[in-house]
């Protein structure tokens, strides 16, 4: 493995854990949307250095992943900020109640 | 021809969502008979040639695996197929009532609906772990705005949880997922297990750890279902059946194809399978036990989903034929009443205004169809004879006895009596009459909510039907026992 | 030497921007750092020898997806002042802990785990090499993305229809789309701008897509810029939300998704396998339809709007 691929993957790792935190701490649903798309692009990352072009040329396979998984992921972060419109709307909050799911 | 059908069950609720956007009520109705009614024809010619072949493979665009991607169709594949033709179906045509084509609120509610049913379509049938994610998405993100359709506070708080914790769980998927790949080269769900053999243990596991719980958080298994009862209470009536029905399963199914298809026989192990079993376990007292409490129809419903889904992991450590054919028996008469208590619920809820159990009295006499069906599909929840849950629950206890279970056993047994005390409590709420003075105000039922009725009462006697007409069914299982399981 | 100083910066500050983006004080100013991280993450992607991935970080990742949640940020504020806020207690500190130590825990299971993976290139991606010139493109990742994976493809498209599906069912009858704050139609040289600047978004986005097949480009970066060029309408208010949607954006909402589908299909009934592409025309016509439905997908998305249309 060469170093440029150590480091992006050491890069991915952290990104994600930060994203973890980021989400498990984090009150208002739009930093929980902005934590989500940290792990992605995360996950994103993993996936494109790991089939990266440290032997040979690259893997396409990854790439078209990631490409697809950036247009899923706009998807979803647009639907949830049109729900989260909904809610701040509907309860007069944009967060959500950690009390009231159970 | 039987080609051309497969790809049909996906495309055709595809084109027809795509049909439901265009404006007009011409194009939704066409969309619905292209999209829904056509399943089950599509569906027939699949079944025989499942049951004269066995499965088989479809390469798409002709692009061999790994390359490519592939669908494959076998029994469980077939189960799960017709449950979305069925029930998905019934709800449909209960909810045609309340989303008639033509008007706002059926303009938003049918593009989604045949979205779903492509996608669940979809995901039943692909053998592509990167191409399932997407169609974990497709799911959940036709899903869950049925949910907030709904409009109240409640159902839009419960459907932005569940929107929450459904991208935290795909993300895991993800992944675990990019990490096969990585290790193994290949995408494909059925040369998984040859790739893998050769994979370096610790990322195989880690990448597993990562699949596993990104799908217990989708299929709301305990301790991870706290999205659940909310948003399957919230949601409308036909929402909540499928979604209880058919879309928590999305994730059951996955699990098993993952666990039980795509691994290296002996890969997974047995402490795995045990902490399926615990999970299962806890899922059937906890889920029992909070369904007792409730005071709102839809979440005694909602929770007993919780419980339920218990019974579909508690059986994975027992890997047996009598095990497997008692899972997807579950699967399907679980599917099948719970659609129809739903639905039952949505019209009980739609002629009284209210779902509370202190105002259910003398239901017998005001919405006496549906409380009928409600009662029916309770007898198949509980467990008791002569229904379909009474036979998966059976044959689990035959399962659990031969192999000598004792805990097993005795998880099963309090399970069922949990079931049969919430499904009471409910039916005493329901037959009790507060002010004898008012007794006789039988509340004239519109043509449509008789019509409704039936659909929920129809769904409930199909859950009947399926504890006698279960031999063909538990037969063609019995040729779809997962390979890891086959020495057993 | 110096390619791994450029390595280790990029790579510090994507850790930095994210940590940044976590913890920034105000949600604003987290958004901002979001849209930075996305920028780094497009430099990374041109490290890493995934040009395409550049180009589609920097258009939807950080382009579309932050105009998106300022747009949506904005909205929420202007709403704060019609409806009051419920205050919620602050997340216990030992959770907080908790989810530090579980994150630190999983980072270093990732490292580990990444790194002993083995370096040998994948069966899929080799085969992806091999069978590239079948296709009759020579850009591998559209090879993948329109013939190999093509179901993929197009199953995302439905992903892309759901979400502004979804968008239109969730969205309450009271609050029309409409853009809130200050529009800056009335600066004549917003005008004069719009005119250079929307022209050359479309041109790009042109260019992008026929240079897919053989360069860097496809219809997604494509229709993420050509979307660029109307979320520069909207907000200069050249564009305003529709009550309805019309006929023709309806059409253009299901396009990629109806021709990608019906170009699979025609070919099943002729006796090929389902999704086999009959020719780089096809190719071609497939990502045209795709860049449409794309652009206009995001930009209603943003708008937040059944629909558009021109301005008086």
């Amino acid at each position: 493995m060469n170093t440029t691929a150590l480091i992006y993957l050491l890069t991915a790792a952290a990104v994600f854990g930060i994203g973890v935190h980021g989400l498990l701490q984090a009150r208002q649903v739009l930093r929980q949307l902005l934590a989500i798309n940290l792990m992605g692009g995360a996950i994103f990352l993993l996936l494109i250095t790991l089939g990266g072009g440290a032997v040979g040329p690259p893997d396409p396979v990854p790439q078209a992943m990631v490409l697809t998984g950036i247009v899923i992921a706009v998807s979803a972060t647009a639907f949830a900020l049109a729900l989260l419109l909904r809610l701040q709307d509907a309860t007069g909050t944009s967060e959500l109640d950690p009390n009231d799911g159970a | 021809m039987v080609h051309e059908a497969l790809i049909g069950l996906v495309f055709l609720p595809l084109l027809g969502a795509c049909l439901a956007v265009l404006p007009g009520r011409f194009g939704t109705r066409l969309a619905i008979v292209v999209g829904l009614a056509s399943l089950p024809f599509l569906l027939l010619p699949v079944t025989l040639s499942v049951l004269r072949e066995g499965a088989w493979f479809y390469t798409l665009g002709g692009w061999s695996a790994p390359l490519g991607i592939r669908l494959y169709v076998d029994p469980l594949a077939l189960l799960m197929l017709w449950m979305v033709a069925l029930i998905g179906g019934l709800a449909a045509a209960h909810a045609w009532h309340d989303f008639r084509p033509g008007t706002a609120a059926g303009e938003r509610f049918w593009p989604l609906w045949l979205l779903l049913t492509a996608a669940m379509n979809g995901l039943f049938l692909s053998a592509d772990l990167f191409n399932l994610y997407v169609c974990l998405e497709l799911v959940t993100l036709a899903a869950i705005p049925l949910i907030a359709m709904a409009g109240s506070a409640t159902a839009v708080r419960a459907a932005m949880r569940y929107l929450l914790l459904a991208l935290l769980a795909s993300l895991a998927y993800l992944l675990g997922v990019a990490l096969l790949y990585n290790s193994s080269g290949t995408l494909d769900l059925y040369l998984l297990p040859d790739a893998l053999a050769t994979a370096p243990a610790p990322v195989t596991a880690f990448a597993l750890a990562l699949i596993g719980t990104g799908l217990l958080l989708k299929g709301a298994v305990f301790p991870l279902h706290v999205w659940l009862p909310q948003a399957h209470a919230s949601a409308p009536g036909p929402v909540s059946a499928v979604l209880s029905a058919l879309v928590v399963k999305t994730a059951i199914y996955l699990l098993y194809r993952v666990g039980l298809w795509s691994l290296p026989a002996g890969l997974l192990a047995d402490g795995a399978m045990l902490l399926f079993a615990v999970l299962g376990a806890g899922a059937l007292i906890y889920g029992g036990v909070l369904a007792l409490l409730q005071d709102r129809l839809k979440l005694v419903i909602a929770y007993s989903t919780v419980a339920q889904l218990g019974y579909l992991l508690l059986a994975l450590p027992l890997a047996s034929l009598a095990a497997w054919q008692a899972l997807t028996y579950q699967m399907l008469s679980h599917g099948l009443a719970k659609a129809a208590m739903f639905l039952a619920a949505a019209n009980i809820l739609h002629a009284i205004g209210s779902d509370r159990l202190s105002d259910l009295e003398r239901l017998d006499q005001r919405t006496p169809l549906s409380l009928f069906a409600l009662a029916v599909a309770g007898v198949s929840i509980m467990g008791l004879p002569p229904s379909g849950g009474f036979l998966a629950k059976w044959l689990l206890l035959e399962a659990a006895w031969r192999g000598g279970q004792w805990g097993l056993l005795s998880v099963l047994i309090l399970g069922s009596l949990l079931a049969a005390a919430y499904v009471f409590r409910v039916l005493a709420a329901a037959l009790r009459r507060e002010d004898p003075s008012e007794a006789e105000d039988a509340e004239g039922i519109s043509a449509i909510g008789r019509r409704q009725a039936t659909y929920a009462m129809l769904l409930a006697l199909l859950a009947l039907v399926t504890g006698f007409a279960a031999a063909p069914i538990l037969e063609l299982m019995a040729t779809g026992i997962p390979p890891t399981w086959g020495a057993a | 030497m110096i390619e791994i100083a450029i390595d280790l910066i990029i790579a510090m500050g994507v850790v930095g921007l994210a940590l940044q983006t976590i913890l920034g004080a105000s949600v604003f100013r987290a958004i901002l750092m979001f849209i930075v991280f996305g920028l780094l993450m497009a430099m990374a992607w041109a490290r890493l020898h995934a040009p395409d991935l550049a180009l589609a970080e920097a258009a939807i990742g950080a382009g579309i997806t932050g105009a998106l949640l300022l747009v949506t940020w904005r909205r929420l504020q202007a709403m704060d002042g019609r409806t009051p806020r419920v205050g919620i207690a602050a997340r216990a500190p030992w959770l907080s802990i908790a989810s530090g130590i579980f994150a630190a825990a999983l980072i270093v299971a990732l490292g580990w785990v990444s790194l002993s993976l083995p370096a040998e290139p994948a069966a899929a991606g080799e085969l992806a090499w091999q069978r590239l010139p079948e296709v009759g493109v020579s850009n591998p990742v559209t090879g993948v993305l329109l013939a190999f994976r093509a179901y993929d493809t197009l199953m995302e498209m439905g992903v892309l229809l759901a979400a502004w599906l979804g968008a239109r069912a969730v969205a309450s009858e009271l609050r029309p789309g409409a853009l809130p704050g200050p529009a800056h139609a009335e600066v004549p040289l917003v005008g004069a701008l719009l005119s250079l600047v929307v022209p050359i978004s479309l041109l790009v986005a042109v260019y992008l897509l026929q240079a897919g097949g053989s360069a860097p480009g496809g219809a997604f970066q494509g229709g993420a810029v050509l979307a660029a060029g109307g979320v520069l309408l909207c907000l200069s208010g050249r564009l305003e939300a529709a009550e309805r949607s019309s006929i023709t954006e309806r059409i253009g909402l299901v396009l990629g998704l109806a021709v990608f589908s019906c170009i699979g299909l025609v070919m099943l009934f002729m006796g090929e396998p389902m999704l086999a592409m009959p020719g780089v025309w096809a190719i071609y016509l497939v990502e045209t339809a795709l860049l449409l439905s794309i652009a206009l997908t995001l930009v209603l998305l943003f708008a937040a709007a059944p629909g558009l249309r021109r301005a008086p």
